[in-house]
């Protein structure tokens, strides 16, 4: 039995492919783009599942960002801008969930609700971070994790993130001092138990 | 809060970023950590996380890349379909408002004069279908006959300019 070319369902005719080419060329070809997805895909997810508290909305949010990052034109400098980039987007994916009409505000959900929610749909319950991420700010999980996770500096967590330099270095601060004194408790109450 | 800053934080979080806390720093440096509140946070804080991102980074994510990559290859076609049609849809709008305004500026115009071809169009019978095309082109005379041209020659114009602009841009 001859075995279908499942490419070919995606074949581009060729007047429809001379209209993409007349808006920009891919900068990236398949193969390039499967490495650097090997290359990212775990880190993205990670921050994704960690800041939304859920690996479900992480998942979609990823391949949104990807297919993002693919249609766009890509900043200069290689692979550590495309990262940047790619955080960014998937920053601004997660923002635009937070704002939806029947998600409430990024800012306004309850630590608690958060909590609870966590508390559902958390996967890897032993893990030390993952109790006191739940109660902190969507918006400090994302600052923690960029910081001290993905290693980014307060200028480049402010070009993903859109706030400013000293904002980040102020909002980063509050966030570490809460994140320890939570890991703190939350070792204290371990040693007890 | 009042952002209390240690002249050695940069110092720690470079040795955590490079991997090189504790052991590669010095005796006063791991002394201080353990005085400084700032800087003992930040080593809590970046352990945790690196811990994680760790673990995180063995997980396997899901998804294919090729068919990622097919995905944005046909959301580019369709963007780029959309963006060339544009210029035709916005042409085609722009001629028929051009033809309503000029429709509508000559029913105001004949109105004004007391509805002339208001009195051609009653004479016009089923009994005197057959003879319509005579007929019309007898009423059409004077303004009518090079108005009725000359909106279609405008709307014609107008949309055909409106499509070249945007095409270009």
């Amino acid at each position: 039995m001859r075995k279908k070319d499942t490419t070919a369902e995606y074949a581009i005719p060729n007047v429809e492919a001379r209209l993409i080419s007349r808006i920009d060329e891919p900068s990236m070809d398949s193969d390039a783009f499967a490495g650097f997805y090997q290359r990212s895909a775990a880190g993205l997810r990670a921050y994704l599942a960690r800041v939304s508290g859920n690996p479900t909305l992480a998942d979609d949010l990823m391949q949104e960002s990807y297919l993002r990052f693919l249609c766009a034109t890509h900043p200069e400098g290689g692979e550590v801008n495309y990262r940047r980039y790619l955080y960014r987007i998937a920053t601004n994916l997660l923002r635009d969930h937070w704002r939806r009409p029947r998600a409430m505000c990024l800012e306004d959900i309850p630590e608690r609700l958060l909590a609870a929610r966590d508390g559902m749909s958390r996967v890897d319950s032993q893990a030390t971070l993952d109790p006191a991420m739940a109660l902190m700010r969507p918006r400090d999980r994302q600052l923690l994790w960029l910081a001290h996770a993905e290693g980014y500096s307060h200028k480049e967590i402010a070009e993903i993130t859109g706030l400013r330099a000293g904002s980040v270095r102020l909002l980063l601060y509050r966030a570490r001092r809460k994140m320890a004194r939570l890991l703190r408790e939350q070792a204290a109450d371990r040693s007890r138990a | 809060m009042k952002l209390s800053s240690c002249s050695f934080e940069k110092e720690v979080a470079q040795a955590l970023k490079d991997g090189h806390w504790p052991q590669g720093c010095t005796p006063e440096l791991r002394n201080h950590v353990g005085a400084c509140t700032p800087c003992s946070d930040l080593v809590l804080v970046t352990q945790a996380f690196q811990r994680v991102r760790s673990e995180s980074s063995h997980e396997e994510p899901g998804g294919s890349p090729g068919l990622l990559w097919w995905r944005a290859q046909l959301r580019r076609r369709n963007a780029a379909t959309q963006q060339i049609s544009r210029p035709i849809t916005i042409a085609e709008i722009f001629a028929l408002i051009v033809t309503v305004v000029v429709a509508i500026g000559f029913i105001a115009w004949q109105y004004q004069h007391g509805l002339r071809w208001a009195s051609w169009w009653s004479e016009v019978t089923l009994s005197r279908g057959l003879h319509l095309v005579s007929m019309g082109s007898a009423v059409m005379n004077g303004n009518l006959s090079l108005l009725i041209p000359g909106v279609g020659m405008l709307a014609l114009i107008g949309g055909l300019v409106v499509y070249l602009v945007t095409e270009k841009s």
